[in-house]
């Protein structure tokens, strides 16, 4: 008697346990696609094969949300991208330091994740023309005394791992003690705390947090003249010259500047809209 | 496959980079150092407390109870991550303790030796329970009836059994600690896999995370074999047969 | 009359829900040996650890040459409310199970109490323990820690040990029952030794033989109440109570 009680409860905690798992893998998991932004409801774009796109999330002003509800700059390009190529993408949230490799070994087909172009990088990764023209920031707690790049030397300062204000940090300030932290976000954070003096992040990023989250100021900015690229895998040349023709259809019917001025506020600058970039 | 080879077991990238890699481990093991000893220490105190018999003490014992679950439950990220981003807000603690930066270890170091002395402390108390509560019942009563007080009962007759059944258990925990040290790369602590994935980031090679994971194996298994070979001889002692167990 | 050595009146003692000890009431005069028998769960064990207080009594009252044992009302509850200090140090016991301690050597064991308790100076303690533990005839094992001695050597160790105390009175607590039969005699002879120098004992056993020789009183008790008293004679050979006999007859295989 007791023991087909126990079997009983046993044959339940399994099923309860199975259905989770299937309800995991089914519904959302990592890769959703995006419900767009703005008065969008679904994204009925062109229909037509998936387009895998990996990007590290959060990172707002260019990539934000939760899954299945991504938004941001990058997010909406790529979206508009995917349009144009008759495809419709979906986003992987991934941790920006593997991202290069992840899209080099084809865990996903893209990446546009606020990536400068670099020659370290293009070793392992092909680069579309620039789509966006950066510059990096330090970021530091509002009425703070600092005012530059070097007055940060000696202090405690945060970037975010595998960026490039990570290198330029460790670049331009051999006397400070560098945290790396895994999120953009968490570098705010520590600002915020007070546990460390200076954030070296992407310029928008930081002008996003002092406008959103507060507390913060943008002492100097470093133009670095970064440029950003959308990443495929080495040797995907018919995919990246669609990407960058479709880039440029989205530049040239005034859909880039619209995406642009959303986020940013701002008019984008003439050059980015006619850059190429050779794929090395 | 051998692509795969390339991305994990490429030795040039270990050789290049073997020194950072080596530096952020003996972070972990600084780390470990310095947490086992207080976690040791932290972990009796909570034992004895818990041991405490008496109704004036129930509150105690409760708290204590209460405080050794919790910090069970709840997972060690979660605890370091509250640590580090909540702390430097409690205003009313003077700075040089908010944010230390003590013996010329960082914030996320102290925030970790914190964090991981809460949990395992907690974790050790419960080795000491276990141990102090394997020493039969009759010792303890034995004692008291001698004219023991409580406390020379537990310092003369129980503790120093208890002692005997704890070193197996305990290297369990311990290990699971040096393990645990990692758990620090997330507060930004430049330890072993904080610092080969910042290498991963830059050389997009995980060569460096294999080697990480090896200097932790060469410290970790014959560590695990020492306690296969502790727990062996004290069970041999135990069946070797000291006195009569008879109902 | 003389104040008996140790008065125990209406003592009842519960375990949760369950009343194993409904009213006891014990006189033991100065030198006298009582024993106590009875079946198991009649409550004879827990009556004779609340004499030493490892079972405090919810109610009734103890005096222990003539002192009133208990501290008062408003003194808090369980040990705290009797005068712990005073008792254990005038009465020893013997365990079924021996507890030894078995970190320490037979010669440790004994003088460990009365270093940490007593404060005796070591060599003070260490000539008692000797003297004791030749008395039990263990003088040659001095050294061996308890896992080397067999049960009827450690048990006389653990007489040693209690004695060591200087105690007015010694509870033997089924000292024999764990004992493989041939070692039961040694230990035995030690009590009779024990009981023909004076010392005041209650001993709960169930070696009749033991009780028909030396003891002055037998006591049987059931279900938490003392049936039956008297001396060995008359309990044990005449019971005057039916319980008294079912179990007489079931412990020496008589109908």
């Amino acid at each position: 008697m007791r023991k087909t009680r126990l079997t009983a409860i046993f044959a339940v905690l399994l099923l309860a346990l199975a259905s989770v798992a299937v309800a995991g893998c089914g519904g959302g998991g990592d890769s959703t696609s995006s419900g767009g932004g703005g008065g969008e409801t679904s994204s009925e774009s062109g229909g037509g094969e998936p387009l895998s796109v990996g990007s590290d999330i959060p990172y707002p002003p260019f990539e934000q949300g939760k899954p299945g509800n991504y938004t941001g700059f990058d997010i909406e390009l790529m979206e508009a991208i995917a349009e144009k190529m008759g495809r419709e993408a979906e986003f992987q949230d991934t941790s920006f330091e593997t991202i290069f490799r992840d899209v080099a070994q084809g865990k996903f087909e893209a990446v546009i994740s606020a990536a400068t172009i670099t020659e370290e990088r293009e070793q392992a990764v092909d680069f579309s023309n620039p789509y966006y023209l950066s510059e990096q920031a330090v970021l530091v707690k509002e009425g703070s005394d600092i005012k530059t790049l070097k007055d940060l030397d000696g202090k405690t300062v945060a970037a975010q791992q595998g960026t490039t204000g990570l290198e330029l940090a460790k670049e331009e300030l051999g006397g400070s003690e560098i945290r790396p932290y895994p999120e953009g976000p968490d570098a705010v954070n520590a600002l915020k705390a007070g546990t460390v003096e200076g954030v070296i992040i992407d310029a928008p990023v930081a002008q996003n947090a002092v406008e959103k989250s507060g507390g913060v100021e943008i002492a100097e900015k470093v133009p670095t003249e970064e440029t950003y690229g959308i990443a495929v895998a080495q040797g995907e040349t018919e995919l990246l010259e669609e990407i960058n023709k479709a880039l440029k259809e989205v530049e040239q019917e005034g859909t880039y500047k619209t995406i642009y001025e959303k986020w940013f506020h701002l008019e984008p600058p003439k050059e980015i809209e006619s850059e190429t970039h050779e794929a090395e | 496959m051998s692509e795969f080879f390339h991305q994990y077991f490429d030795f040039t990238v270990m050789g290049d980079h073997f020194s950072e890699v080596l530096e952020g481990f003996f972070k972990n093991l600084l780390l470990f150092a310095v947490v086992v000893l207080l976690a040791l220490l932290w972990g009796l105190i909570l034992a004895l407390i818990r041991q405490l018999p008496g109704k004036k003490f129930a509150p105690l014992r409760f708290l204590t109870i209460a405080y050794i679950d919790v910090l069970r439950a709840i997972p060690i990220l979660i605890i370091l991550l509250l640590i580090s981003g909540g702390i430097p807000y409690l205003e009313f603690i003077p700075k040089d303790i908010r944010i230390p930066h003590w013996f010329g270890q960082p914030d996320p170091f102290w925030y970790s030796v914190l964090g991981l002395t809460m949990v395992y402390g907690a974790y050790m108390a419960e080795v000491y329970r276990a141990g102090i509560e394997a020493v039969p019942g009759g010792q303890f009563e034995a004692a008291r009836s001698l004219g023991m007080s409580y406390g020379k009962a537990m310092r003369h007759v129980v503790v120093p059994q208890a002692v005997t059944k704890i070193p197996a258990p305990m290297l369990n925990e311990m290990i699971s600690l040096l393990k645990d040290t990692t758990l620090a790369s997330v507060v930004a602590l430049g330890e072993a896999v904080l610092v080969s994935r910042e290498i991963l980031a830059e050389s997009f090679n995980s060569s460096a995370v294999i080697l990480a994971g090896a200097m932790f194996l060469v410290i970790t298994l014959p560590a695990a074999r020492l306690v296969d070979v502790l727990i062996k001889r004290n069970q041999a002692k135990v069946t070797r047969g000291a006195h009569i167990e008879v109902g | 009359m003389a104040e008996p050595m140790i008065r125990l009146e209406g003592i009842h003692k519960r375990f949760g829900a369950l009343e194993v000890l409904k009213g006891v009431d014990l006189h033991v005069a100065k030198g006298e040996v009582v024993c106590i028998l009875g079946p198991s769960g009649s409550g004879k064990s827990t009556f004779l650890r609340c004499v030493n207080l490892l079972e405090p009594p919810e109610q009734g009252d103890i005096y222990i040459e003539g002192n009133d044992i208990c501290k008062g009302p408003g003194s808090g509850s369980g040990e705290q409310s009797w005068k712990l200090d005073f008792v254990r140090q005038r009465v020893g016991i013997v365990f079924q199970q021996f507890n030894l301690f078995p970190h320490k050597t037979a010669l440790q064991n004994v003088t460990l109490a009365q270093e940490k308790v007593l404060g005796r100076s070591s060599q003070e303690a260490r000539a008692k323990a000797t003297e004791l533990l030749e008395r039990v005839g263990l003088g040659d094992k001095l050294g061996q820690y308890p896992e080397r001695l067999s049960g009827g050597q450690q048990q006389r160790v653990a007489i040693a040990r209690a004695l060591a105390m200087d105690p007015h009175v010694m509870l033997f607590d089924e000292v024999t029952s764990a004992l493989d039969p041939e070692l039961v005699k040694e230990v035995l002879d030690t009590m009779r030794e024990l009981a023909a120098e004076g010392m005041t004992m209650i001993v709960v056993t169930h070696e009749l033989g033991f009780a028909r020789e030396v003891a002055d009183r037998v006591i049987f008790m059931d279900g938490g109440v003392i049936v039956e008293e008297g001396p060995p004679a008359d309990v044990l050979e005449n019971p005057r109570e039916e319980r008294t006999k079912q179990f007489l007859g079931l412990v020496l295989g008589t109908s």
